[in-house]
């Protein structure tokens, strides 16, 4: 019995960890940029719902729609005007750029909500279920539900729309892409918004769970990191999937070892999945 | 060669004064330079291996961490003198980064960066934990009078840590470094050793930041993980080292000196802006000088132009 609560446990707050790294690994597979700042954006979409839950009692899952689209434009605008003008400079560069903005955007937040730990806890933030002597809170069930809407919406995007047909040829080949008369500028933008807004979404719905602050996305980021590589890198099912796994394998950690490891545990996941599968649960070989 | 004589005259007379004047010098001077010295050396340090290696790590303030703590457990539970404490704080950090390095040495790029930052932080969480390191809590060293020991051994370090940058700008094991960061395949085709290579740089790397880890242990008299792992300290190492220009000797010196200068005076102005402004200049040095100071210097590039280059060449 507590196995299979565990799991689920595990199951359910992997959803959020999918689509944190599916932000993370759009971002990396289309433009080769390792987002430094992915958690400081997750922080950012925490506190904005936080405020319009605050400030105008605004249900966290209702105010979601805004978030995704306020972090969607910010991500838009950063790509646009600052990442685009390096992009295709050294890694090392563009991942330097990004722990820039990360720096600033995390001490713009110190001085916007001060470092004290904040909520976002609705009426029903208590209330939960039981199905056969398991126990499920319903946000975080309706948290996992909506990481599994936003994720099937995302892939519809990428798939089956002209943007997302843009966006693959745009990450295949720059130049060919440019040649066909797509505004690669453009496309980057948009697709870094893309990742911006996933990663907003997370924040607005890891803030009904956990405790909000400035400096969560360090951690967060390096999850996602670990999510997108576990997964495979580029393709958006091995997100999900390895979004799931990191879940359910920090979910057993913290029964059976304790909660004192939390980052060691998905670094440890990190190196033993670059040394047996480098490319990762769903990534293509070689 | 004879283009090294003014940079090395300007070093030898640079090192005479500064080894001549603590005593004549303001206490906040002192402190100020302490912290310099700190800087320039973790900066240098780093050069080793993100500089001349092109291993960009992300974690070196891990085998910072290490030797802070090695050197202050040793120094307070073990109540060893200073000198050994210090001694093995740097061979633990050292032995530390050979350890770690000899997997994550393995992979390239962003997976070495993202692998290095995890080493840090796990390591945190690692000393966080443990009982030997009081945990959350922290270590409270010994408190000693005077700062004068503490800025000449900073100095000192920074001298060592300097020497042998130099050393591998002109010597058959840095020329084999060098071309590890040009091309690794080339490199080892030629017959370098490059795990072996490289593991030693950063085990270089590593002790060289353990040594400072140590007498910042004991100058700061507390140490505790939140403030000794900071990403922010290795953030600082590769800024500095990148805006004087990475991968060479006196790139990083001139990084940390412009760099602190700038970041003390503002920390005067506006204490709660200064870590804001550091990741500004993080931004800025990426966008317009990526290539650095000391290269500017030499081939005296300072017009609009060469500050625009970098993303004429660069953006999409």
């Amino acid at each position: 019995m507590l196995l299979t609560q565990v799991l689920v446990n595990g199951i359910l707050l992997g959803g959020l960890y999918g689509i944190m790294a599916l932000g993370m690994s759009l971002i990396w597979g289309v433009m080769n940029i390792v987002n430094v700042a992915h958690g400081a954006l997750i922080m950012l979409g925490a506190y904005l719902t936080f405020w319009t839950f605050t400030l105008w009692g605004w249900d966290p899952f209702l105010s979601l729609p805004v978030t995704i689209g306020v972090l969607f434009v910010y991500g838009y605008v950063l790509q646009r005007f600052l990442l685009n003008l390096i992009v295709r400079a050294q890694l090392f560069l563009t991942l330097l750029i990004t722990f820039g903005v990360e720096v600033v955007m995390v001490n713009l937040a110190r001085i916007a909500w001060s470092s004290d730990l904040r909520q976002v806890s609705p009426d029903y933030a208590a209330a939960n279920f039981s199905v056969r002597g398991i126990t499920v809170p319903y946000v975080r069930l309706w948290v996992f539900c909506a990481t599994m809407v936003l994720s099937v919406l995302f892939l519809l995007v990428l798939e089956k729309t002209r943007l997302g047909l843009a966006i693959r040829a745009t990450s295949e080949e720059l130049r060919a892409a440019r040649l066909t008369g797509i505004p690669v500028a453009h496309v980057y933008a948009v697709t870094f918004g893309l990742g911006a807004a996933l990663a907003g979404a997370a924040g607005g719905l890891w803030g009904m769970l956990f405790p909000i602050t400035p400096v969560m996305g360090g951690a967060l980021t390096l999850k996602s990191f670990v999510v997108a590589v576990l997964g495979g890198l580029g393709t958006m099912m091995g997100a999900i999937v390895g979004g799931l796994v990191l879940g359910i394998a920090e979910s057993f950690t913290a029964t059976y070892l304790g909660p004192t490891y939390p980052n060691a545990i998905s670094f440890g996941l990190l190196v033993l999945i670059l040394i047996f599968r480098p490319t990762g649960l769903l990534g293509r070989r070689g | 060669m004879a283009g090294d004589r003014i940079p090395i005259a300007l070093g030898a007379a640079a090192l005479l004064i500064l080894v001549a004047t603590p005593g004549l010098l303001s206490p906040f001077l002192v402190q100020f330079l302490i912290n310099l010295f700190m800087l320039a050396a973790l900066a240098e340090s780093w050069n080793i291996i993100g500089g001349f290696t092109g291993y960009a790590s992300f974690g070196n303030v891990a085998f910072f961490g290490v030797g802070a703590y090695a050197t202050g457990v040793l120094l307070t539970t073990a109540e060893l003198p200073f000198a050994l404490a210090l001694a093995a704080g740097g061979i633990a950090a050292a032995v530390f980064a050979a350890l770690v390095g000899m997997p994550i040495l393995r992979l390239k790029g962003h997976y070495f960066a993202i692998a290095t930052l995890g080493v840090a932080e796990t390591t945190r969480e690692i000393v966080y934990n443990l009982r030997i390191t009081g945990g959350g809590t922290g270590l409270t060293m010994p408190i000693s009078r005077s700062p004068l020991p503490f800025y000449y051994l900073m100095l000192s370090i920074l001298l060592a840590t300097t020497l042998v940058n130099w050393w591998l700008s002109s010597s058959r094991f840095g020329y084999g470094l060098i071309a590890i960061r040009e091309d690794e395949d080339a490199a080892a085709a030629m017959g370098i050793n490059t795990p072996l290579y490289k593991t030693i740089a950063f085990s270089v790397s590593g002790g060289l930041a353990g040594l400072v880890g140590g007498v910042f242990a004991y100058w700061i008299t507390f140490i505790d993980p939140e403030g000794v792992f900071k990403v922010s300290t290795t953030i600082q190492m590769i800024i500095m080292a990148v805006f004087g220009g990475a991968g060479t000797v006196a790139g990083p010196l001139l990084g940390a000196l412009v760099l602190s200068s700038v970041s003390e005076f503002l920390s005067t102005q506006l204490v709660s802006l200064a870590e804001l402004v550091n990741g500004l200049i993080v931004i800025l040095v990426v966008l317009f000088m990526p290539r650095g100071l000391a290269e500017m210097i030499r081939k005296r590039q300072f017009s609009l132009r060469d500050f625009a280059r970098n993303f004429r060449e660069y953006r999409v």
